[in-house]
């Protein structure tokens, strides 16, 4: 009877294995680059899959700066989209973080709090006159002094509506909801009228929802979450009631990011939020209903989605890297790339163009100008304290006050107090 | 003097390769994990002693309470099953019959499919309008859609028929092997001296694989305490509402990912998982030694 031992041997030198986590380097508290000194050297830009579509746009970024400063050498890498941030992790951990590198702020975070990023508010002081106060923000951390990032590109939600259906199922798509309550009125409409074959809802709430309805997600200092207040109950009540009167799809309970828009893009539901240049991939995804559909401003103050690059602190040549980091983000270089696709500049010197506030007359040009339009009252909704975990844990509390497995009370308090553990471990 | 050196290094050359891979990707990150299992170490920083800190918050954990009561179901009701089911399928497909391939093949064919492609195609089944739900509204059976995928029990369950269904034919071929080794002469002797096909099945098939059931019962018990992917994508990662459906391993994962990740305390889980996991195992030995 050797082989039971045989497989408990193998099963637990497997188990274990398969957990088996690398220690992580503990950097030291370096101070921030200084960018002071010549731009000479050899500067490494990572992009977050950007190739093939615009390899031809980055390097004429790349040779347009080399020409600019023909003492510089830049190596461009570009990673592919999945497991970025595993990637970016990676690099950090083993000390081998490019000179500069595509960060959202979520990913910046960590890093800046570990002392990897250049605080551009004292390397590059000047900079932040160029770029407008939404992008700024998002990479100043609580409990950090200093700005982590030049923003790189912005953009928002919109609300996106399916007028055939709207249409054949008694509303008026010129007239599509403009709050929750309406939304949920109209969403009762919709189901009684089609018999409840299709809906208008098809998502639960998140954190953004709440910041929407005045409650404030996390402390001053990000040090503590405090969502669980009488507002943020009201909200989860108002979609616990609608999910009890089967205005949503039961699966909502278990949805992710990209649920409402998959059951949107099947012709099942008749409204979800995405991006400017949503109907443009519509257009790929389901041809037929691409012009069938219009677009409206985001509920109470739309989402800012915001991307950017950082330097590191521990880059060889900070006055190369910085440098490359502006002229990356710099208003024209910016300009040119938005013109490719649907992204909106985080300059100032963007406000006045045309190209994002003119609509071409079709109903994805619309989409576009509604989303530039919403972009100067945009904010990030959600903290970006919130990780995976905690993102989960909220998730979790939310579905099940939502389908009446706890009150919004309780289910708040726990999720309180759970990402609260989270953040303080 | 170089013939000697040759002959006693040289197995050990051949072996270099395997024992290196062994080290590095099996023994060392378990060793890894138990040291990290008493710190609270994080991707970026961290790393510090904390004694049974880690230990502490476990015991403490609800949703890990939830999690390992998660997977002792899904082990208590695959071990009987997957464990039996195989076996009497292995003895049907075992005869001679003509066109008995085909069914060997169909019972092999979601051994053969990817766990998320499986999952899938279950999750098409079982959502809110899904084929089951919408099949059985059209007769009349149910007035509003089963939440297979949203209750905590029903989508429990849901995974387990997965389970179930993914594994019948994995233990099918495993037992059919195990089977060609039972002489044949046995049955016919018995069914001379008039003993029915239960009997037989009884007292020559199942001590003729009694080894292979208690191998099959620990690769089970391994597995389904280890459940991951079926819960994982029929509740889209979620673990469904509240957690309520997250097994030992999607906590593990929940904790151990992302910049924040919580490694030491992912790693003191993983210790957990470990010691539930070795305690059945060896129950399963203790009972075979007795039995023999």
């Amino acid at each position: 009877m050797r082989f039971p031992l045989t497989a408990l041997t193998t099963a637990a030198v497997l188990m274990l294995a398969g957990c088996g986590l690398g220690d992580a380097e503990t950097p030291a508290n370096s101070p921030a680059a200084s960018a002071s000194g010549g731009v000479t050297g050899k500067v490494s830009l990572q992009t977050w899959s950007l190739k093939p579509k615009f390899t031809d746009y980055v390097q004429g970024v790349i040779d347009s700066f080399e020409k600019k400063y023909p003492g510089v050498e830049v190596e461009w890498l570009d990673q592919p989209g999945e497991g970025y941030a595993d990637k970016v992790l990676s690099q950090a951990a083993s000390g081998t973080l490019p000179d500069v590198t595509n960060l959202p702020p979520d990913f910046a975070l960590p890093l800046a709090r570990q002392g990897m990023l250049a605080d551009i508010g004292r390397s590059d002081t000047a900079a932040l006159a160029d770029y407008v106060e939404g992008g700024l923000a998002a990479y100043r951390f609580a409990g950090l002094d200093g700005v982590y990032g030049y923003p790189w590109y912005l953009n928002t939600d919109v609300n996106y509506w399916n007028a055939e259906l709207m249409k054949k199922h008694g509303l008026d798509p010129a007239k599509p909801p403009a709050n929750l309550d309406e939304l949920i009125e109209q969403a009762r409409t919709l189901r009684d009228k089609s018999g409840g074959k299709v809906y208008l809802m098809s998502r639960k709430p998140e954190l953004g929802d709440l910041t929407n309805a005045g409650v404030k997600v996390m402390s001053d200092d990000g040090k503590s979450f405090t969502f669980n207040t009488p507002e943020a109950v009201a909200v989860l009540d108002r979609y616990r009631e609608a999910f009890k009167e089967g205005l949503m799809p039961k699966d909502v309970l278990t949805d992710d990011y990209a649920g409402n828009a998959k059951l949107f893009t099947e012709g099942k539901v008749a409204w979800t939020t995405a991006g400017g240049n949503f109907i443009s991939s519509l257009a790929v995804d389901n041809p037929s209903m691409a012009p069938k559909v219009v677009s409206s401003k985001a509920f109470g103050t739309p989402p800012l989605y915001v991307q950017g690059v950082s330097v590191s602190a521990r880059s060889k040549n900070p006055a190369a890297a910085t440098a490359l980091a502006r002229w990356v983000t710099s208003p024209d270089n910016q300009a040119a790339f938005a013109h490719l696709t649907a992204i909106f500049p985080s300059t100032k010197a963007s406000a006045g163009d045309p190209f994002f506030s003119k609509s071409d007359g079709t109903n994805g040009g619309d989409a576009k100008v509604t989303a530039f339009a919403s972009l100067p009252e945009a904010k990030m909704l959600q903290p970006v304290e919130v990780g995976e975990a905690i993102s989960k844990v909220v998730k979790q509390q939310f579905s099940l006050a939502i389908s009446g497995g706890a009150t919004s009370k309780e289910a708040l308090d726990t999720a309180v107090a759970k990402a609260d553990e989270l953040l303080q471990q | 003097m170089t013939r000697t050196f040759q002959g006693r290094f040289t197995p050990w050359l051949f072996a270099a390769p395997g024992l290196v891979w062994l080290v590095v990707f099996n023994l060392w990150p378990a060793f890894n994990t138990v040291v990290l299992a008493f710190t609270n170490a994080k991707p970026l920083g961290g790393g510090h002693f904390t004694g049974l800190a880690n230990l502490g918050r476990a015991l403490n954990d609800d949703q890990l309470a939830t999690a390992l009561l998660n997977s002792v179901i899904y082990m208590l009701v695959c071990l009987p099953v997957l464990t039996l089911l195989p076996l009497l399928l292995a003895v049907l497909v075992e005869k001679k019959l003509p066109g008995i391939t085909f069914f060997r093949t169909t019972f092999y064919t979601p051994v053969v499919a990817s766990a998320v492609v499986v999952a899938l195609i279950w999750e098409w089944l079982l959502e809110d309008r899904g084929l089951i739900n919408g099949f059985a509204q059209w007769l009349g059976v149910i007035a509003e859609p089963l939440p297979f995928l949203t209750d905590r029990w029903l989508l429990l369950l849901s995974a387990i028929s997965l389970t179930i269904w993914k594994g019948m034919g994995y233990y099918m071929v495993i037992y059919l092997s195990a089977l060609g080794n039972v002489r044949r002469e046995l049955h016919e002797a018995a069914a001379v001296d008039g003993a029915g096909a239960v009997r037989r099945f009884r007292s020559i098939t199942v001590p003729g694989v009694r080894n292979t059931m208690l191998l099959v019962s620990v690769l089970i018990s391994v597995s389904a305490l280890r459940v991951f992917s079926e819960l994982y994508v029929l509740s889209n990662g979620t673990g469904g509402p509240g957690g309520q459906d997250m097994s030992v391993v999607m906590l593990i994962q929940m904790y151990s990912r992302g910049f924040t990740g919580h490694l030491g305390y992912a790693s003191m889980l993983s210790l957990v998982l470990f010691v539930v996991t070795v305690g059945p195992m060896l129950l399963l030995l203790r009972l075979n030694r007795k039995g023999a």
